[in-house]
């Protein structure tokens, strides 16, 4: 496929629609109370958001979309047609237009419509009442099987869960009852079909089946619907009876439950995680003998490992809100020493994430949390003298996003001091005297140089040398980004981004020369070769132009200082994705995708920080994590 | 055999996307339809083994295409082609008949998954 074809493609449909909206805007204002021109603008503005969906051009997408659900307000008469809205949505055209031609000059990277953006959500914010919150699950459940028809086969429970990256998982729920249709009599759905399309819908419900097809029958069928993780038959899908009065909102799922020692557990978790290196070797030695009874049985061993580790992992998951809980107290207790107003909302406390995973991830939150009270939020005075409310606020957000947990610390205080931190780094050697200003990266890094505190003066809970640095290194030890955004006056957002899962994960090999490393599925969006064709030169570093989209490169060998001989004349690009920042990262040579296991890594001194640990490959040789993070 | 495909959408590009999507993974593209009316008059003539459908188009949208399509075959098989934020259209689209859905914007492998389910 050729990247270009589809820019031009995209450049040439996406005029032709912003032209037919043009005329339709122009009829619209001569005629207001026509639907016709509303439609045919509705459907050019989604045509025009799923071609730059397609092409990744982010900031066309979401211009496109908002202007998009207003003109579905205006179609469904809660927004009026006057000239005002009719001067805003040609302001969206024509800046959508620009967008265009800057696609067209191949320089999308850097589109931004905030302004028109901002006044879209006015209007659209005014006619839309707030989402009502998603109604409670229904945890109180029919438990005990319907009755058996006469005749009939005896119902049995199911239980379904969606994949966790799966889209629209409501609609995919849905087509697995269908499914489930087919082969018997479907009765006690929960929580109900009704409900699978709102908000809070997880990808998990259950249902009784009755149908004479064995249970692994019904797993197969259903699983076969596509982006099903999971599928139990039997006893262990039977929701225990739930106590009358148990708040449904606690999202308590009460199941056949037994206390198991954690220890047995992270046991249990490091023996999967080596079988998880022998299946792999079994799998290449069958990847020799295509057609013989190894390979049958290595595809058996293969499906068998990955339901274990499914189940390990499942049974390790733990809502955040076990650690979170104590958050509130903490930052209670900072407030009222140092003598300021905050609240502490948090959101997303039931998302799950793995045990272990969740004992690393409480000390460094606390931390975000501390520093946002003791820096961030100003006292009840200054708050008051720029305007604000007395009391500051402070949110932390735990939230899903594809395969990854996603943490927010938001405040809204005065926002890091760039200034001030850019003249101390200049003092400390840092970064050079030519640099006028620090942006968020370079802020960022800058913070999380070891021993590097901002605080103006010692309080207990900094000024001791112990910072950002220290959460930055916690989170990037667990295969995990941090993202800062700060804007003076207004507030700052870290962004924690992690696996879902510590110990094993999905990973591609990569080669350079003799030696081979590792990247984090997770980070990988897509991988491209690198040729001439797709080289351009941007400020002088090499870049790879990617469907229109222009991304840094940075070359494997550099990073790692390998001797420049043999280097091979094609070579692959894996781009890396982290958060909304791209990076080619060029290899000599891609060995596939492989589960897994991190062993704990403690860098040797002197060592470049784009290692996040290392592993093992199948074969018994030690490979290093690349940190994609660092490396964005 | 390689397998029959009839591609609808309104965009020209998406439409070439999804057709060289499905032509490099071994399907033959037999057709393309740019609104509803033109998709089921197609899908008449052609007999096509798939149909990927787009929601959004002029003249009889994607939903009324596949009610009209599976009203004369109840057997075909529809892929529908969504965008972000029309989960109501998707399963309005799968009531009528639609037998499964990629969400814009996909990657190649996840269409290519959801057409061999449809196909079975």
């Amino acid at each position: 496929m050729d990247p270009a074809r589809y820019a031009a493609l995209f450049v040439s449909e996406g005029r032709e629609h912003l032209g037919t909206c043009n005329q339709l805007l122009r009829e619209l204002a001569d005629h207001p109370d026509s639907t016709e021109p509303v439609s045919g603008l509705f459907r050019a503005m989604h045509t025009l958001k799923g071609m730059a969906a397609m092409m990744g051009y982010a900031a066309i997408t979401d211009l496109a979309h908002r202007t998009e659900n207003l003109l579905e307000l205006v179609r469904g008469k809660k927004v009026t047609a006057d000239r005002a809205l009719v001067e805003l949505l040609s302001e969206a055209v024509d800046a959508l237009d620009a967008g265009v031609d800057e696609v067209a000059a191949g320089r999308e990277a850097g589109l931004s419509f905030g302004e028109v953006t901002g006044r879209i959500d006015l209007v659209a914010g005014a006619a839309e009442p707030a989402a009502e919150a998603p109604s409670a699950m229904v945890t109180a459940g029919p438990s005990v099987a319907p009755p058996r028809k006469r005749g009939g086969p005896r119902p049995q429970a199911v239980l379904v869960r969606i994949a966790a990256d799966a889209p629209m998982p409501g609609v995919r729920a849905l087509l697995v009852l269908q499914q489930a249709r087919t082969l018997g009599d479907v009765e006690g759905v929960q929580p109900a079909e009704a409900s699978f399309q709102q908000a809070g819908f997880r990808g998990e419900f259950r249902f009784w089946l009755a149908s004479r097809r064995a249970a692994s029958t019904i797993i197969k069928t259903l699983s076969a619907t596509g982006e099903v993780a999971s599928v139990t038959v039997g006893e262990e899908a039977v929701p225990e009876e739930v106590a009358s009065g148990e708040s449904a909102a606690s999202g308590s799922r009460v199941q056949h439950l037994i206390r198991v020692d954690r220890r047995r557990l992270d046991a249990l978790m490091n023996h999967v995680g080596e079988l998880v290196v022998a299946r792999n070797r079994l799998l290449e030695l069958a990847a020799d003998e295509p057609d013989s009874e190894l390979a049958a049985l290595g595809g058996r061993i293969n499906r068998l490992v990955a339901d274990i580790q499914n189940e390990v992992i499942a049974a390790r998951l733990t809502p955040v809100w076990q650690v979170f809980d104590r958050f509130p107290r903490a930052v209670r207790d900072l407030a009222r020493d140092l003598g300021k107003q905050v609240a502490l909302s948090m959101e997303g406390t039931d998302i799950e994430v793995d045990r272990s995973m969740l004992d690393e991830i409480g000390d460094p939150l606390l931390h975000l949390l501390r520093n946002a009270v003791d820096h961030g939020i100003e006292t009840p005075a200054a708050r008051r003298a720029a305007g604000k409310a007395e009391e500051g606020r402070i949110t932390l957000r735990g939230r899903r996003e594809r395969n990854r947990v996603v943490f927010d610390v938001l405040d809204d205080g005065a926002g890091i001091d760039r200034a001030a931190i850019l003249k101390k780094a200049q003092a400390a050697g840092v970064v050079g005297d030519d640099v006028d200003t620090l942006d968020d990266d370079a802020l960022l890094r800058v913070l999380g140089r070891a021993g590097f505190s901002t605080a103006e003066r010692v309080t207990s809970v900094s000024g001791r040398g112990v910072g950002i640095d220290v959460v930055l290194t916690r989170i990037r030890s667990l295969g995990g980004s941090v993202e800062l955004h700060t804007v003076a006056g207004s507030g700052t957002h870290f962004t924690l981004r992690l696996p879902l899962t510590l110990v094993i994960f999905r990973a591609l090999v990569a080669r350079v020369g003799g030696e081979r490393y590792v990247v984090p599925m997770a980070f990988v969006s897509e991988t491209v070769h690198f040729s001439e064709a797709s080289h351009a030169d941007l400020d002088g570093r090499p870049s790879l132009v990617l469907r229109g989209d222009v991304l840094p490169t940075i070359d494997l060998r550099e990073v790692v200082a390998y001797p420049e001989n043999h280097v091979p004349a094609r070579r692959p690009c894996i781009v890396l994705e982290v958060g909304d920042r791209r990076t080619a990262l060029v290899v000599d040579a891609l060995l596939g995708q492989r589960e897994i296991v991190v062993e704990q890594f403690e860098a040797p001194h002197g060592m470049p920080l784009v290692f996040s640990g290392a592993t093992i490959l199948a074969d018994g040789a030690p490979a290093l994590i690349l940190d994609a993070a660092s490396l964005c | 055999m390689s397998h029959t495909v009839l591609v609808c959408d309104d965009a020209i590009f998406m439409r070439t996307m999804i057709g060289d999507i499905l032509s490099q993974a071994g399907f033959e593209v037999v057709g393309e339809a740019e609104t509803g009316v033109q998709a089921v008059e197609k899908y008449g003539q052609l007999k096509p083994d798939l149909v990927t459908m787009d929601i959004v188009m002029p003249d009889m949208g994607g939903i009324d295409a596949v009610r009209e399509i599976c009203k004369s075959d109840p057997d075909a098989k529809i892929l529908m082609c969504s965008a972000m934020g029309q989960q109501a259209l998707v399963v309005e689209a799968i009531q009528a008949g639609a037998k499964d859905f990629v969400v814009k914007p996909f990657q190649p492998s996840r269409v290519l998954e959801a057409v061999q389910r449809v196909l079975g």
